[in-house]
């Protein structure tokens, strides 16, 4: 009989919108979001609201993830402890990573170090070669300025590094 | 008494700005009235020159350039191209990472089939619906990928020799969690799409792909098997570990549109029972071979490929002996099955022409390279 | 005074105190300025909370939220968007025909007002209770057509005369079962005017009587006001925006504004004609009305939610070879059961056996004839 598929797909979409109302996120009277603090992910469920509402809410992100690079300190001295080395910039894919040093062999010291966020693909190959595990990438991924300020030097890939807490490369991949 | 009115045809420009292109896609119809008399695809808007760019940098660098090639389902093209450099540098990853490959592969399958069904319904005018469902699922997928790798959609983690890391701790059992799910997403899907009398009515008869014809354009993947023929390289030249799997490679006799949509919707099935064995099975152990990082393969040229979500992705690599690749050749899969595109649509209405393009599921990111 | 009777007698006497000063004529024209202007009043109003409604609507059928950023569950949003259209360019493209670019969103914009006047709210509110309403609401619908054919052909671009190919094609094709079912109404109620209509569907309504004349209306309706699943003059997917491809700014409000307005009198007509109008118990009349036309309403919003799109030809074959055959038959039927003296109860059955006869052969046949699913 002609309009049972028909119906089966109203029943579907009504379904659906029926236990918008009492599964997911739940969104109190006049507030539109409900977790504070960072939200955590949704169990695999076939139905219920499923949006996050953003700028609101934020979900946790994973260990791993790969947000804005970062540069570590050395715990004992507080100082970077990047040497200048040039490998991270030898194994970016897109030339990214500009070190910047003065001095030649033991007195080789590190500058400055540009990081043209424009231009990273945020691929880790980068951190994966340091072997002074002075980088990592950062969990932070709302980038955007108002400023033209698409390369960012030591002193702001340090900051990012303090905020984060992190003290040791590849913490996650353990 | 007869007049002869005299009509003209129309020419159309369908994109490269049109909601169901799939991407900067440019269709040039030519209609008498609604019926399409010709067309004539345009392509290279999203040229990036992806092959040109890996001959300039080093195996490994390339990994991340080959997940910006078909961006909806990454793991599948790093997949790929490590099998394709294994088989020039003669590597044997460990079994640990192979199981993992084929466990996230898998789960890049149907991903890449949930989201081919409903952007084809949306092409169809079933405003987002089907879409927004599949976009929920696939979100639970996309948080293990990051999960695992730290990336939602470019995940550079599958690497030549192995995988970047083990997975974390917890993540077998969240995985079959999900594989339940996704079953039951598979009958919600099916018992909302499959039986719906405009959808049949739409896709039957529509778009009809002849076996003898497919296999001279070079048809891979659920295009050629909606069309009845049973060529799958995890079956055809099984590479990775996908003999030890028990699984089957789904026909269908049409070929036509709604033929194309049903096979993914068992392919999706086939591949839940992949995920299942192989989440039972995998074992413990190392998930990547010692390879240098600047990695220099002997002298040499091989073609490795693998049976993608979207048809075979192949990697086409010659070896100078350095440690660059001297040329880097990708068979794209959505380019040639994009082919055969004007062969199904003449003949056909201009409401036809966008659920047929739909039905071949292209990525513009692959087909533009 | 009760709730029910309370605009009509404000209305009395508005013009008492204006007939102490002011010649009877003039009273009367002024207040049907008034009426007249409460109505399209009415209807903006309607019309924002639609647009807010179905977006809700829609966002809950497919799983999320909808807008919930302007103001306390994105109450203001329509507003914001009015005022946006308001305040942005109005682009004439240069190879467009001026004038009738410029007159399309207006020739469609008014009749989709004009409906409404006949249209009874409730018991006493209706603006004109015409004898003939039911060929006046018709004869309204096909304007429309003219109007989508002007801006799809002024527009001067190859989409938008697609999309005002397909919406003559449509709206004339499904003009025709649409009067067949109205007129199996009209001959059950044994009158054209509306209230006669809402009056006849006493103690059932002509859903429970007529059937398949409530499908194949509601069907029609669908197609006349461009919705889902037969939104192909429209069609996003394929020809973009169809004929309103060119208008931005005031011009496509008018457009959005005539869509929603006939959205609406679809479903208003729809409850008046075969759910019964403003009738129902405890509640004041047009609060009944405007219940019934929600649930319609809503009726509308489903449907686009859940259902693909039909072909131009197969839209034009469903409405030529199914719908119209059908009302046909429906026509018969009542033809017969009003000829036949039966008293109201045997009258109801002789229908309702009919209909049910009628239909499900009807559908059995179409089932037949539609493709089959897999036999995977």
């Amino acid at each position: 009989m002609f309009g049972r598929g028909l119906l089966k797909g109203l029943y579907t979409t009504v379904k659906h919108g029926v236990m918008t109302y009492f599964k997911g996120y739940k969104h109190p009277f006049l507030k539109r979001y409900f977790t504070e603090g960072p939200a955590p992910r949704l169990e695999p469920e076939g139905v219920g609201l499923f949006t996050l509402q953003y700028p609101e809410e934020k979900y946790a992100m994973f260990p791993r993830f790969r947000g804005a690079l970062m540069h570590l300190r050395d715990p004992e001295t507080g100082q970077p402890r990047c040497t200048a080395c040039g490998a991270c910039a030898l194994a970016c894919p897109h030339g990214v990573i500009e070190v910047i040093a003065e001095g030649k062999g033991k007195e080789r010291k590190l500058v400055d170090y540009r990081y043209n966020l424009g231009r990273c693909v945020f691929c880790r190959l980068c951190v994966e070669s340091c072997p002074y595990g002075a980088i990592e990438m950062s969990h932070e991924y709302e980038l955007a300025t108002y400023e033209n300020k698409m390369v960012l030097h030591l002193e702001d890939l340090l900051k990012i590094g303090d905020r984060s807490g992190v003290t040791e490369q590849g913490w996650a991949w353990k | 008494m007869a007049v002869a009115l005299k009509t003209q045809e129309i020419v159309l420009n369908m994109g490269p700005q049109h909601p169901s292109t799939h991407g900067v896609f440019r269709m040039v119809l030519t209609l008498e009235g609604e019926t399409i008399v010709d067309l004539k695809p345009v392509y290279g808007y999203l040229h990036r020159g992806i092959e040109k760019l890996s001959e300039g940098r080093s195996y490994l660098q390339a990994v991340p350039i080959t997940d910006r090639l078909d961006y909806m389902c990454a793991l599948t093209n790093e997949f790929a191209y490590a099998v394709a450099v294994e088989k020039l540098a003669d590597i044997k990853p460990p079994e640990r990472a192979e199981y993992i490959r084929v466990i996230l592969a898998e789960f890049t399958r149907i991903l890449n089939h949930m989201m081919a069904i409903g952007f084809l319904f949306n092409d169809l005018g079933a405003y987002f619906t089907p879409v927004l469902y599949a976009f929920r699922a696939r979100e639970h997928i996309l948080d293990l990928f990051e999960w695992v790798s730290g990336s939602r959609m470019m995940p550079n983690y599958i690497r030549p020799g192995g995988v970047a890391g083990d997975l974390p701790e917890g993540f077998i059992p969240k995985a079959k969690k999900l594989v339940d799910h996704l079953w039951k997403f598979a009958d919600e899907l099916d018992t909302f799409l499959s039986e719906n009398e405009i959808f049949l009515q739409r896709a039957r008869g529509v778009g009809v792909l002849p076996p003898d014809v497919a296999i001279a354009y070079g048809v891979t993947g659920p295009v050629l098997r909606a069309s009845g023929v049973k060529y799958d390289v995890r079956r055809a030249e099984p590479y990775s570990i996908y003999d030890r799997f028990d699984f089957e490679i789904p026909t269908l006799p049409n070929g036509d549109v709604y033929d194309r949509y049903m096979l993914r919707l068992l392919e999706w099935k086939q591949s839940l029972r992949i995920l299942e064995q192989a989440l039972e099975q995998i074992p413990d152990g190392p998930v990547s071979e010692k390879v240098p990082r600047r990695l220099r393969p002997p002298k040499g040229e091989v073609y490795g490929r693998i049976e993608a979500p979207k048809g075979e992705l192949g990697f086409y690599l010659v070896s100078d002996g350095s440690d660059k690749p001297y040329r880097f050749k990708i068979r794209p899969t959505s380019f040639v099955n994009l082919g055969v595109l004007r062969e199904i649509t003449v003949g056909h209405k201009v409401a036809d022409v966008v659920i047929i393009l739909g039905s071949i599921d292209i990525t513009m990111g692959e087909v533009d390279r | 005074m009760d709730l029910e009777n309370f605009l009509p007698f404000l209305g009395e006497i508005v013009a008492r105190w204006l007939k102490g000063f002011l010649p009877v004529w003039l009273v009367d024209v002024i207040m049907m300025v008034v009426v007249g202007l409460l109505i399209i009043l009415l209807m903006v109003v309607v019309v924002m909370a639609l647009t807010l409604l179905e977006r809700k609507i829609l966002g809950r059928l497919q799983d999320r939220l909808g807008p919930n950023r302007v103001g306390p569950y994105g109450l203001i949003q329509p507003i914001a968007d009015v005022l946006k259209l308001l305040v942005k360019e109005d682009i004439i493209p240069e190879k467009a025909d001026k004038l009738l670019h410029f007159l399309a969103p207006v020739i469609i914009v008014v009749p989709a007002f004009m409906v409404w006047a006949v249209i009874p709210f409730g018991k006493k509110l209706v603006a004109a209770d015409l004898n003939i309403a039911v060929l006046y609401v018709i004869a309204l619908g096909s304007v429309t057509s003219i109007a989508i054919l002007m801006a799809g052909w002024g527009s001067g671009n190859k989409y938008a005369l697609l999309g005002g190919f397909r919406a003559v094609a449509q709206l004339f094709s499904y003009e025709v079962p649409m009067a067949l079912a109205i007129l199996s109404v009209v001959m059950a109620a044994g009158s054209m005017s509306l209230q006669k209509i809402v009056e006849a569907q006493s103690p059932l309504p002509f859903v429970l009587l007529q059937p398949v004349a409530f499908l194949i209306y509601f069907i029609c309706g669908v197609a006349e006001t461009n919705r889902s699943p037969f939104d192909l003059p429209e069609a996003e997917s394929e020809i973009i925006a169809g004929y309103h491809i060119e208008y931005s700014g005031v011009k496509w409000a008018m457009f959005f504004l005539a869509e929603y307005i006939n959205t609406f009198a679809i479903s208003a007509m729809v409850v008046t004609l075969f759910l019964g109008g403003w009738k129902g118990p405890v509640l004041p009349s047009y609060i009944w009305f405007f219940i019934k036309v929600a649930i319609m309403v809503y009726v509308f919003f489903w449907f686009r939610a859940t259902f693909p799109r039909l072909r131009i030809d197969q839209l034009l074959n469903f409405s030529w070879k199914f719908l119209v055959p059908l009302a046909m038959a429906n026509l018969l039927v009542t033809g017969l059961v009003v000829k036949l003296d039966l008293g109201y109860w045997g009258k109801a059955s002789a229908y309702w056996a009919g209909n049910i006869l009628a239909g499900g052969l009807a559908l059995y046949l179409l089932g037949r004839f539609t493709p089959k699913k897999a036999l995977a």
